[in-house]
């Protein structure tokens, strides 16, 4: 088969080794990460034109490698070429390898951030836009330069006072590292904001299968054509229905 | 009498001492509060809200000037509950439990008190039973309850069975919102209402605590 994969950049070397062994001939374009800032509606749209701009002609299929991400994905239509998504909340499920792995961790642990090597390396300074909309992550001297001093330091204070309740960095290694360099910076952000660290084995298996045509209804969705995904409020995360 | 059209600019535009001052000015001029908050501050924050809606603000424009309303509502409040005056309604805010995001809790809460209302604010990661407290204990008349993420989106639902289970439920709205949360999630667990954002909240939480009060 010869797949087009459209992923986001933060499972670069995920999905990158992944294609390097697959069956498949795979064609991938990735997408900033930064299109999770632009909430739901607008990093639909930016997906769906990518997804109409596949050649039904070359692609069978088309792999998107997301999850619901903040129901970014809700809505995404198949026009004449299928679509497959993994069933999952968001890209840290897919990395352990299981949505229920993830749920068990996140609720067992708190306040955790996490972290992997597309967290640390991808999706800095592309899309500014999102900062304009949230402020989140914006530095201090660039909100007293455009609020003043005494609104600037209030915003600041309030847009990362979430952060202030983490208390957990993990990080989670795939074994795709090429040394110890990414666990370290993990650390270092760790000790940093004053949160303990730590780390656990990732999974590759939902990557594999992904990228391999495994595409069981358990684990991945298939979107036949003329159909859109929609949100499911239960375990199944995300179903189908006709566009 | 001072320039009160100054308020409402202050109010606009997020400057929270130019707000406190010209509101103290306009009461020591004798300007009655209630005169105060509907002819410049919650028009000003209407203006607010709009200019949300077509992108002129984002986030930190919302904040600065929910606390410019928030300073001046400081100076207000005392007057008015002397008076005898009802705040609008009384509200439990919180993010539900699992989810530590508080940014657009906090922005509602503010843009609520900005209204009139008074405010419980319960925090993050807020279990079930401290919601039913509220609504037992604090006769509250309206739960918001925010989530930002999908995976804790199901304790929307567990909070709202929580108060079934405890037999509250028909003492109180509940409204939801966050960034993943839909109009048909609201409707899926049975809620009285969504915001789509702050604004809407604002406006969703006078509709129904009103049509609470006048059944």
């Amino acid at each position: 088969m010869r797949l087009k994969l459209i992923s986001c950049e933060v499972l670069y070397r995920e999905m990158c080794a992944c294609v390097a062994r697959s069956p498949h001939q795979i064609d991938i374009e990735f997408l900033p990460k930064g299109l999770h800032d632009l909430g739901g509606a607008r990093m639909r749209g930016r997906l769906q034109e990518v997804v109409d701009s596949t050649d039904p002609s070359v692609h069978e299929t088309i792999l998107m490698g997301y999850a619901l991400c903040g129901n970014g994905l809700a809505g995404l239509t198949a026009r004449t070429v299928p679509i497959v998504l993994p069933r999952a909340h968001d890209c840290i499920a897919l990395l352990m390898g299981s949505r229920h792995k993830y749920q068990q961790y996140f609720d067992e642990n708190p306040g955790v951030f996490f972290r992997s090597t597309g967290w640390l390396e991808r999706g800095k300074g592309l899309i500014p836009l999102s900062r304009r909309q949230t402020g989140v992550d914006t530095k201090l001297e660039e909100l007293i330069e455009k609020y003043g001093e005494e609104n600037g330091r209030y915003l600041f204070e309030e847009l990362n006072n979430y952060q202030s309740h983490y208390r957990q960095m993990t990080y989670i290694r795939t074994g795709l590292e090429a040394d110890g360099s990414f666990e370290d910076r993990a650390r270092e952000e760790a000790t940093q904001r004053g949160w303990t660290y730590a780390s656990m084995d990732g999974d590759m298996t939902l990557f594999r299968r992904f990228i391999n045509g495994d595409w069981g209804e358990a684990d991945f969705l298939t979107v036949p054509p003329a159909h859109r995904v929609v949100v499911r409020y239960d375990d199944s995360i995300i179903g189908v229905e006709p566009a | 009498m001072p320039e009160l059209q100054g308020l409402y600019d202050a109010v606009v535009n997020g400057d929270q001492k130019a707000a406190v001052r010209l509101t103290k000015e306009g009461l020591d001029a004798g300007v009655e509060p209630m005169e105060l908050l509907s002819s410049y501050m919650i028009p000003a924050m209407d203006e607010v809200g709009r200019r949300f809606e077509c992108e002129d603000y984002f986030v930190p424009e919302l904040l600065l000037a929910a606390r410019a309303m928030k300073g001046a509502m400081e100076l207000i409040r005392p007057l008015l509950t002397a008076s005898g005056a009802q705040p609008a309604g009384r509200v439990a805010i919180g993010t539900v439990k699992g989810d530590l995001h508080d940014i657009g809790k906090n922005l509602v809460a503010s843009m609520l008190e900005g209204g009139g209302f008074d405010v419980l604010d319960l925090g993050a990661d807020v279990a079930p039973e401290k919601f039913v407290d509220a609504v037992e204990n604090k006769k509250v008349d309206l739960i918001c309850l925010s989530a930002l993420l999908t995976v804790t989106m199901p304790s929307m639902r567990t909070t709202i069975e929580a108060l079934e289970r405890a037999g509250v439920r028909d003492k109180v709205k509940v409204i939801v919102g966050g960034a993943p949360v839909t109009e048909q999630f609201a409707k899926d667990i049975r809620a009285d209402g969504y915001g789509e954002n702050a604004n809407s909240a604002v406006a969703l939480a006078r509709k129904l605590v009103m049509a609470a009060r006048a059944a």
